[in-house]
């Protein structure tokens, strides 16, 4: 009987480690919703290509052409976007970037992120900005407003 | 075609000079001279004979504003404004760019030392000046202005602080 206890204790733990462990990893985002900066950079400046709706969810809207809403962290925020993913075709590209910080200090990308997956965009995409806006997109030159 | 080697030589060291960095420790901090929230003109030369921390930070900066309790625990400790005794204070750059942001985040942590912004985000001269890569940032300078610390944080800053105040 005590054996039994004693498994049933080694059981509930691997369970629940393994159960923090799927927590922590979890992100509103997959590998392949994650889009390069150097391939934005080549649709914008390419005039033949099909633009993308990019949306500033961060501090500025940086890039050219794009939207800002403003710091995803706001609820106000979240309330503007969800008003203009309203008006917008479901199949179209959007595009999101913040850029603020690295990914894993970022408070704005995962609320707006979780929205539009919410809101069922099949094209969903979050700008790969590892380390923040200036060293991944101002200082290589690509396209600003 | 020795003359020449040695006209190469020196061409190559002159580049390697230019491009050296400025913001080092023994070097003398670049001018800051930007507005206030109040819309005052505050310089960094002007705090001289003081021990100034200069942190570069941004409202939107998540870990920026996570520093900023314990900024006010420095300076509360090492700002002796009651005693007559101001020898340290805190030049705040904030590299925003929105007046009501930078503004909410200073009366919401209480940031009671100078504060100043251009309000031009990452395209600021002085974040390229300080050669700023990521926030936050900071610089530690003596009371002759002269660079004594890059990037401290926690104890380390502490002590550093402290260590210059005593001498």
């Amino acid at each position: 009987m005590k054996n039994i206890k004693q498994y049933l204790l080694l059981f509930s733990l691997i369970l629940l480690s393994a159960g923090l462990r799927a927590q922590e990893k979890a992100e509103p985002w997959t590998a392949s919703q994650l889009m390069p900066t150097s391939e934005l950079a080549a649709l914008i400046n390419d005039p033949a290509a099909k633009k993308p709706l990019i949306i500033n969810i961060g501090p500025q809207a940086v890039i050219k052409g794009s939207v800002d809403v403003g710091p995803g962290q706001e609820k106000d925020n979240i309330k503007k976007l969800e008003k203009m993913l309203s008006k917008e075709d479901k199949n179209r590209e959007v595009v999101l970037y913040c850029g603020c910080c690295p990914f894993d200090k970022c408070p704005n990308i995962r609320p707006a992120f979780s929205l539009i997956k919410e809101k069922g965009f099949t094209k969903a995409k979050l700008l790969d900005v590892p380390k923040n806006i200036k060293t991944n997109w101002i200082d290589p030159g690509y396209p600003v407003n | 075609m020795r003359r020449l080697i040695v006209v190469f030589a020196l061409f190559i060291s002159a580049n390697v000079i230019a491009q050296e960095s400025q913001i080092k420790i023994g070097r003398k901090a670049p001018e800051i001279a930007l507005p206030s929230l109040t819309g005052d003109n505050i310089s960094l030369s002007a705090q001289k004979g003081k021990v100034v921390l200069v942190d570069f930070w941004a409202s939107w900066c998540a870990p920026c504003v996570e520093e900023q309790p314990e900024l006010r625990k420095l300076y509360n400790q090492f700002n002796k404004s009651g005693n007559n005794t101001k020898n340290f204070e805190i030049f705040g750059v904030s590299l925003d760019s929105k007046k009501p942001a930078w503004e909410k985040t200073v009366r919401k942590y209480k940031i009671n030392w100078i504060q100043v912004s251009d309000l031009k985000f990452w395209t600021s001269p002085v974040a390229k000046t300080y050669e700023i890569e990521a926030l936050p940032f900071n610089v530690l300078l003596d009371k002759k202005g002269t660079i004594v610390g890059v990037n401290l944080h926690g104890k380390e800053l502490e002590d550093a602080i402290e260590a210059e105040l005593a001498k």
